[in-house]
């Protein structure tokens, strides 16, 4: 088991370097930091101008900045990395295969699950590095004001979750192709279509409008973005990230026999 | 140390790999020899257990490589045609995370150990802390071979390990494959002829996917030599008479004519040594013996003759 882990590991860190090794991980990180301060500036001053005048005009209620800040901001990121997550998962499997050096992975003492364990574990590690960037922003929240920290860990959980589950994705995408810009491509059509799928939701009839809501990656969201941590949604995400994994798996075997 | 019994590889309704069985003994090196697209870099993906074969076995340091794929990948070293390298790592951390998914039982010690000794009998250690992917194509090469040895396997396949080298460096990446023989039992593959008589104690003919010949260089070209020939040149004088009336002589030609002298090709009956009767037969005439020596086919006209027979015998049938 130690030595699973310690596989899973090795590669992790073959991963973590490459992306840190290339422009990959710094253009991902800057631009989500960008991006993602330009929301927050942007919320902080609608919500200023807000409280000033619930301030003065005595509005019904004081504003909160959790509802008001911090759930739009995490909101806002989720479609940040809809558009940056791609970039990331498509050259995992792609590039290995284009460049040959999947011969090696394939060749040396791992089991294909923990080479796929490994690269997941990798860019999920990407991952957690932008989101951290975040962090900074938003804790210049607490230092300056008073928002309650739980809602503000439960939406962090949440795209955590959400990006885990692109991430399962990208990789089985970029499992299928040898070019990279169609793995890219493919996995940001197929993201969209997970996002979007509760749009036709009404239109459709009471059981399939029921089943394409609960198969959209942005409801189960919402609550996290709202402060709550609900099993059911952690379900969802665990069992979509698996699946991710598991097709994963059965596209490198069979990648394998057909050589 | 490795056995190959009867593997066959399919691509849909390609057969790469054809019944093809072979052995090769500890700390053998053995040639794979056979034109572009013949099946060897096939047969080998299917000994280091990238790919299952679609019939038959391989069997590599007494485990079968698909019923116990980890423990046989232990124990092979593989450099496949294009070295695997990680253009964003410098060579240490490349052989580094080499060594960690290699050696998943060795101390950090211990790895760092085996890098640097793979560094040091490759020859890459000048340029350890530069990226892979700025290396050139001799040093890629190296590192690949790094890359190979760095678990001290007891199986090495290596494809092709000195295509698209200079000559300098191919002398020494062959010197290296010999000196890593004895340790290590290795399989290389390639398409040229020198190599293997000069690397090679064993070599295995295939095309087609088909073994078409098993044995030493030596001996494959001496059998297929059939009749003994030799090759005779002589100064001055009309002396194809002179030679063919020698005993034991079948057969006379011209092979090259110039001003002064002329190059004969003699057949001589097999099994019998005419030199010394043609020596004389030429000075008893008054004439100038220039040269005198036996013909052997080179590699490559055996290579030829095999793939070629091989060829007119399948399309046969199909005329």
């Amino acid at each position: 088991m130690s030595k699973t882990l310690r596989n899973i590991g090795a590669v992790a860190g073959k991963e973590l370097r490459s992306y840190f090794g290339s422009p990959v991980a710094w253009v991902m990180m800057g631009l989500f930091a960008v991006i993602f301060a330009w929301f927050f500036t942007v919320y902080l001053e609608v919500f200023m101008k807000n409280s000033m005048q619930a301030q003065f005009g005595g509005g019904p209620q004081s504003m909160n900045v959790n509802m008001s800040l911090i759930r739009p901001l995490l909101s806002n990121a989720s479609v940040l990395i809809l558009f940056l997550l791609p970039m990331v998962t498509m050259r995992t499997y792609s590039e290995e295969k284009r460049s040959g050096t999947i011969e090696l992975l394939l060749t040396s003492p791992l089991t294909d699950l923990e080479i796929i364990l490994g690269k997941f574990v990798g860019a999920i590690g990407l991952y957690a590095g932008m989101l951290l960037v975040t962090v900074l922003y938003v804790s210049i929240l607490f230092f300056y004001g008073n928002p309650e920290w739980k809602p503000v860990i439960a939406g962090y959980l949440g795209l955590f979750l959400l990006g885990s589950c692109f991430i399962a994705m990208g990789l089985f995408i970029s499992s299928l192709t040898k070019n990279q810009m169609v793995a890219g491509a493919a996995s940001f059509i197929v993201f969209l279509f997970f996002w979007i799928i509760n749009w036709f939701a009404d239109s459709a009839g009471p059981v399939v409008g029921t089943i394409l809501s609960y198969l959209s990656i942005t409801e189960h969201f919402d609550d996290f973005a709202k402060g709550i941590i609900d099993t059911k949604h952690i379900i969802f995400y665990l069992s979509f990230i698996s699946f991710g994994l598991f097709l994963t798996l059965k596209s490198v075997d069979s990648e394998r026999w057909r050589g | 140390m490795i056995e190959v019994q009867h593997l066959t590889k399919r691509y849909g309704p390609v057969t790469a790999v054809d019944d093809v069985s072979f052995r090769v003994e500890k700390g053998e090196i053995l040639g794979f020899l056979g034109p572009n697209g013949a099946g060897k870099t096939t047969t080998m993906r299917v000994i280091t257990g990238y790919m299952p074969a679609s019939e038959g076995k391989a069997v590599v340091a007494g485990y079968d490589v698909f019923a116990n794929p980890l423990e046989a990948k232990r124990r092979t070293g593989y450099l496949p045609e294009t070295p695997p390298l990680y253009p964003d790592m410098t060579v240490r951390e490349y052989l580094t995370f080499v060594a960690k998914i290699k050696l998943d039982k060795a101390t950090k010690s211990e790895r760092t150990m085996r890098v640097d000794h793979a560094m040091r009998k490759t020859h890459v250690d000048d340029m350890k802390d530069r990226h892979c992917g700025k290396l050139s194509k001799g040093y890629r090469q190296r590192v690949g071979l790094a890359q190979a040895i760095i678990h001290d396997p007891e199986v090495l396949i290596l494809d092709e390990p000195t295509a698209g080298l200079d000559p300098k460096q191919i002398i020494e990446t062959r010197d290296l494959i010999r000196s890593l023989a004895g340790d290590h039992t290795i399989v290389l593959s390639t398409h040229i002829l020198p190599e293997v008589a000069q690397t090679c104690q064993r070599v295995v003919i295939i095309n087609r996917g088909r073994v078409v010949a098993v044995d030493t260089p030596d001996n494959l070209t001496h059998q297929l030599k059939g009749a003994a020939t030799l090759y005779v040149q002589i100064e001055g004088g009309h002396t194809e008479d002179a030679l063919a009336s020698v005993p034991g002589v079948q057969k006379v030609s011209v092979a090259d004519r110039h001003e002064k002298y002329t190059g004969f090709e003699v057949e001589a009956e097999p099994n019998r040594d005419i030199r010394r009767d043609i020596a004389r037969a030429v000075v008893d005439q008054g004439l100038g013996l220039l040269e005198l020596r036996p013909t052997r086919m080179s590699l490559e006209q055996v290579f030829l003759q095999l793939t070629t027979t091989e060829e007119s015998r399948e399309e046969a049938p199909q005329q």
